[in-house]
């Protein structure tokens, strides 16, 4: 039994707008302290985070991140040599675990770090890695992050493709016209001492249709919700009500919600999120998990997640009416 | 932790194979739309799958010591440097699980499917990710270690604490590793954080630990390699079945 014993959410309280380099302006979600795309400005809000962890936690904890984020120290090399203005050579290893890494140093934490990328699913499939790592003994617990920032190349990219809406998030909405992205950065404390959360387990698959969605008919979703269920040795009547991906873009809604009408005979209540914090991508696991626990009752909540990559992720995790351990 | 590898392939590029194009009319993949760095993970996958069976669920594992770095060098020179639109596969080639998800399509693969890096210990913390998922899943696991050397080089050797002169080549490396002995060619043991009583630090670049094992098992010896870093210390002990 794997629970979750804390966790630190820092999202965007409102929808405003940003620019692009080309000059159109988009709807998003921004934290109200600018977090920069450098190094230094997305270490110190992890660091914010990871803070709240007990010492005498800490050398039994691994280190997970997921994010979508592009490695900008591999930018920084970049600029350093490969135009005109050249700089002298300087190495040093780094990477985009680095973070993660230098985290682990400062906080006396195990020297397993790892940084998951696979897309909107990241720190999803962090979770169920790190319940994996602490089920197999390997560690007694595991701080799992996702962070997203603002980045001009995921939104000229979400741009490109027009799958951002002009407006704002209406997931599931009959008018709705694309996703909002948005920025955040979120923590998870998993291990097994007694919580009134637990995170049950789950499934994740890479399989899709093509490379940026699933099948209309959600075929590939049925997949994972089916598996996560079973793996959880859970039924669909056990399920109290499901935290969708629900990105309000035209496709992935209608996949989405004909995977629930397959997998769910009896339609279960549905949560959706996107439309109060944007789309936070590679941090949407970890942040809406966190924003399901801030308010959700006692009960049993599959929270999806659907990524580009074909990457799919379903995570069930349950309030208990006690603190159990 | 224990595991046992059923199969291995291994690629070093020393420049005499062109990849996209084996890749093509050899064993007829599709490699539209991608970059070096996948292609050269989608060869050293083809080798793979020359050595063994894959099953459809089979956990793939893709990780890298600096990832894609040619795709963001040409997507930073093409949005900041020449003022061009984000093209549209770039942007897709841009994120990490791209990659993976194009070697699970070439080998059939619909299972998971996780790309990740660790700065720490690449490859290590990779076996050890993989066993903890299967001791669950009860499946086998195929890591993929791949490492490209993009030009300018000084960009790679700038990200990995080596020397200016430092000879670097591509590589990748591919492991089908399984709680099951049976058909096995080599026994793997490896270890989490042992405390380090030596002061110097042993850092192999990024995915190398792979590659040493592959070439362990083409010599059939047994190995033993150590990393340390930071006063932790992680040891592989390959011990050759065949």
């Amino acid at each position: 039994m794997v629970n979750i014993l804390s966790y630190e959410l820092n999202y965007a309280k409102s929808l405003g707008k940003r620019t692009l380099d080309n000059g159109t302006k988009i709807p998003y979600f921004s934290l109200e302290k600018e977090i920069k795309q450098n190094q230094e400005d997305i270490y110190s809000a992890i660091k914010e985070v990871v803070s709240k962890v007990l010492p005498e936690q800490r050398k039994k904890t691994a280190l997970f991140v997921g994010t979508s984020l592009v490695d900008w120290y591999l930018v920084d090399a970049i600029n350093a040599c490969a135009y005109e203005k050249k700089e002298p050579y300087k190495s040093k290893k780094r990477s985009i675990d680095s973070y993660a890494k230098d985290l682990a140093i400062e906080f006396g934490l195990s020297s397993f770090t790892m940084t998951i990328n696979t897309a909107c699913t990241s720190s999803a499939n962090a979770l169920l890695e790190a319940k994996n790592l602490i089920n197999a003994g390997i560690v007694e617990y595991a701080i799992v992050v996702g962070i997203e920032v603002y980045s001009p190349v995921m939104s000229s990219g979400f741009a490109g493709m027009e799958l951002l809406s002009k407006t704002k998030p209406k997931p599931f909405a009959q008018d709705r016209d694309g996703l909002v992205l948005g920025e955040g950065v979120g923590a998870i404390l998993l291990g097994k001492d007694k919580s009134s959360w637990e995170l049950l387990g789950g499934f994740s698959n890479c399989n899709s249709q093509t490379i940026t969605s699933v099948s209309s008919s959600g075929e590939e979703c049925v997949e994972v919700m089916q598996k996560s269920l079973e793996n959880c040795a859970l039924h669909v009547k056990d399920i109290t009500a499901i935290k969708a991906h629900a990105t309000g873009s035209q496709a992935n809604d209608e996949a989405e919600m004909n995977a629930i009408k397959k997998v769910f005979k009896n339609e279960p209540k549905i949560m959706t999120f996107k439309q109060h914090i944007g789309h936070t991508i590679g941090a949407s696991g970890v942040l809406e998990i966190g924003y399901l626990m801030n308010s959700a009752s006692m009960g049993t909540y599959m929270c999806n997640y659907f990524g580009f990559g074909g990457n799919n992720t379903s995570i069930i995790v349950r309030r208990h009416d006690e603190i159990i351990s | 932790m224990k595991l046992y590898l059923k199969a291995y392939s291994s690629f070093m590029d020393d420049g005499s194979i062109d990849i996209k194009k084996e890749l093509k009319q050899k064993y007829k993949v599709d490699t539209r739309r991608q970059d070096k760095f996948i292609h050269l993970a989608l060869y050293g996958g083809q080798l793979l799958k020359e050595t063994c069976d894959m099953r459809e669920d089979d956990e793939l594992f893709v990780t890298s010591g600096v990832g894609n770095a040619d795709i963001v060098q040409k997507t930073n020179t093409y949005m900041y440097k020449e003022n061009q639109p984000l093209k549209l596969f770039d942007f897709i080639n841009f994120l990490g699980n791209t990659t993976s998800y194009y070697v699970a399509k070439s080998l059939g693969m619909k299972g998971k499917n996780i790309f990740q890096i660790s700065d720490n210990f690449t490859y290590i913390n990779t076996l050890i990710s993989a066993y903890a998922s299967i001791m669950n899943s009860k499946k086998d696991a195929i890591i993929c270690s791949i490492d490209l050397l993009s030009e300018p080089s000084e960009v790679i050797k700038r990200v990995m604490g080596v020397d200016e002169k430092t000879e670097l080549k591509s590589c990748v490396n591919y492991q089908k590793l399984s709680l099951n002995p049976t058909g096995a060619i080599a026994e793997i043991e490896f270890s989490l954080d042992e405390q380090s009583t030596s002061k110097e630090e042993i850092k192999p670049f990024e995915t190398y630990a792979s590659y040493a094992i592959n070439c362990a098992l083409k010599d059939k010896k047994d190995l033993l390699h150590v990393e340390i870093m930071n006063n932790k210390k992680r040891t592989i002990k390959v011990k050759n079945l065949t």
